[in-house]
């Protein structure tokens, strides 16, 4: 309880920092250097204050297997503003155990994870008191444990978000920009966030999937706050993971429920895909034995003439 | 990465199925009520998507933080992509190409942001803090990248050789064809001599038109030219010399091996009645895996 506290106490003691004109030496905590210099920012704006309250939930299904639940592991490292909770049964309605066990850990969205079939990977996507929520299907994923993905980067500091245009586009995808803005960025002054930005998010729109990428951003510098001349040119990025390609089924306008606000017209199940391959397999063997069929019948209305010299070489044996 | 083959397919199974499969699905079915139905461009005309423009735009605005906010709040950039239709989703070295310039630009773009705002924005070489990824898995990053390094070198190394053992071959091959002519060239002139001086009567001042030279000592040496360099070898060796070159790369998977999973320990002689076992009493040393409760993968 004294941690829920902690947020509106140092709202008060926010503009006490402010006078500190002299750059202090960051206070040492367990997990590293806290610069004060973060805690000073404050947002000047007109009156309402705004605090990025987020918290999110993070849980999955029953039987979600390794790739998935490692994918979900790494997202948890990678937002320290969620919260990751324990399987939730499958088979229950779960709109409303979501929901409760939303608003019981009092977050303000949720990620939630179900796996069916052992094969496909769906990701709800809730903003939580009434917000609207997202269904997507899951695809290309490679979690961060891959030795190809050869970045690192500070556990909890903030990313920057990169969106490709076609986010304007239409209304859909502006709506998502707004979730995946929200979801996907640290508060900023979140206890567990680091200073730094040494991150980039990347989603881009192809082929109206969204896919994102995670980079480290190395660029040579000497100050904390001035890159060097011509150092943003020699910026490079490396990939730190997971990646993973979302297709958006459906829009709900309630939580994990609710009027369906769009329907992706290009979407097509992963269950039927996997009838259709095997209906066309199936059809091999009847094809096979109705070509025999036929054959049959072709030869019986047309038969061959004799052949002279079918006869030619049997005494010789 | 073998999955990732299994779900490009499927992505393009998907698109491709949209295109020619004519029945159905029961997906189009919506839900509840929606006040506008437009059909969005879709594959097939036989199916209508809910696509409900004002329930959205609503939405959005329900859940958009307030406009004036600051824009360290968001950390967003939008990038403008020119020629996004030419990403096509199945060549994954173009996608991941656009994806990286999508991230620099975007970076560049927002660390000119953070600049002129005078924030600190780049780890100082001494902040120490914990690390998304931990030090043992970049520690197998490394190896793993050092280990392809050096495959590629010794490839390289190795193919190297191969040339060279090539083009020593046609050397020697000229050497000896050489040495044989002149071999064979010096006999003729000593025969040439000789008839010469039966010719002229065997005189005496016939000697000195022998012309052969005394000074290059090395053809007379035994063995070809430098001598044997390799004395272990016999002549009619062709497996290529010393080295076994069978048991050499067993034994290399045999040390990876160990040093992934433990050396397994002697074959069979944990209770071999030796001169250590005769005189001990009460057993002493029992073997290699006298360490307990040892699990092999941990």
């Amino acid at each position: 309880m004294g941690k829920k506290r902690k947020h509106s106490e140092t709202e008060q003691a926010a503009p006490l920092k402010k006078d500190d004109s002299a750059p202090e030496r960051p206070k040492r905590t367990l997990l590293g250097w806290k610069d004060k210099a973060q805690d000073a920012e404050e947002p000047k704006q007109p009156a309402p204050e705004f605090r990025n309250k987020e918290k999110v939930l993070v849980t999955c299904s029953r039987r979600i297997s390794f790739r998935y639940r490692h994918l979900m592991l790494n997202i948890v490292s990678l937002l320290p503003h969620c919260k990751k909770d324990s399987k939730v049964e499958a088979k229950s309605s779960k709109g409303a155990t979501l929901n409760e066990l939303v608003e019981l850990k009092g977050s303000s969205s949720c990620l939630f994870f179900e796996c069916r079939k052992h094969k496909d990977l769906y990701l709800w996507m809730v903003k939580s008191p009434s917000g609207p929520s997202v269904k997507f299907l899951v695809n290309a994923v490679h979690t961060m444990e891959e030795l190809k993905l050869t970045g690192n980067h500070l556990k909890g500091s903030r990313p920057l978000l990169t969106f490709s245009s076609n986010f304007d586009k239409d209304v859909h995808w502006k709506l998502l920009k707004e979730m995946l803005t929200q979801v996907f960025g640290i508060p900023k002054e979140h206890r567990k966030s680091k200073p730094y930005h040494d991150h980039v998010f990347a989603f881009s729109i192809v082929d109206d999937h969204i896919w994102f990428r995670n980079y480290q951003i190395s660029v040579p510098h000497n100050e904390a706050d001035k890159v060097a001349r011509g150092g943003l040119d020699k910026m490079t990025l490396v990939e730190v993971g997971p990646r993973f390609c979302l297709n958006p089924i459906k829009i709900f306008g309630g939580s994990f429920g609710g009027p369906t606000l769009y329907e992706n017209p290009f979407y097509v199940s992963p269950n039927q895909i996997r009838a259709l391959e095997k209906r066309n397999k199936a059809g091999k063997f009847a094809k096979k034995i109705k070509a025999k069929t036929r054959k049959k019948m072709h030869e019986l209305s047309n038969p061959l003439e004799p052949d002279e010299f079918a006869d030619m070489w049997k005494d010789d044996e | 990465m073998s999955f990732e083959d299994d779900d490009f397919v499927e992505d393009d199974e998907m698109n491709m199925i949209d295109e020619d499969e004519a029945a159905s699905d029961s997906e189009a079915e919506s839900l509840s009520d929606s006040d506008e139905e437009i059909t969005e461009k879709l594959a097939e005309p036989t199916k209508t998507a809910v696509y409900n423009r004002d329930g959205l735009l609503d939405k959005l605005q329900d859940i958009s933080w307030p406009e004036d906010i600051d824009w360290t709040h968001k950390l967003t950039v939008e990038i403008e992509q020119g020629q996004q239709a030419a990403v096509d989703v199945n060549d994954d070295l173009a996608r991941e190409m656009a994806f990286y310039t999508q991230a620099l630009v975007g970076t560049r773009q927002a660390f000119e942001k953070l600049q002129e705002m005078g924030l600190p924005f780049l780890r100082p070489g001494d902040y120490y803090a914990e690390m998304v990824k931990s030090d043992t898995h970049m520690e197998k990053v490394k190896s793993k990248l050092l280990y392809e390094k050096r495959q590629m070198e010794e490839a390289e190394e190795r193919r190297k050789a191969r040339d060279n053992k090539k083009m020593a071959k046609e050397v020697q091959s000229q050497k000896m064809k050489e040495r044989a002519k002149q071999k064979k060239d010096e006999i003729e002139s000593v025969k040439k001599w000789r008839k010469q001086r039966q010719q002229s009567g065997f005189s005496e001042k016939g000697a000195g038109e022998l012309d052969l030279e005394f000074g290059n000592g090395k053809s007379f040496q035994r063995g070809g030219g430098g001598g044997k360099k390799r004395p272990g070898v016999s002549p009619g060796d062709r497996s290529g010399g010393k080295g076994k070159t069978a048991s050499r790369m067993n034994n290399k998977k045999r040390e990876f091996r160990d040093s992934k999973f433990g050396h397994g320990g002697r074959k069979g002689l944990s209770k071999q009645n030796t001169a250590e076992t005769t005189n001990d009493f009460k057993g002493g040393f029992r073997g290699g895996k006298a360490g307990g409760n040892k699990r092999q993968k941990r």
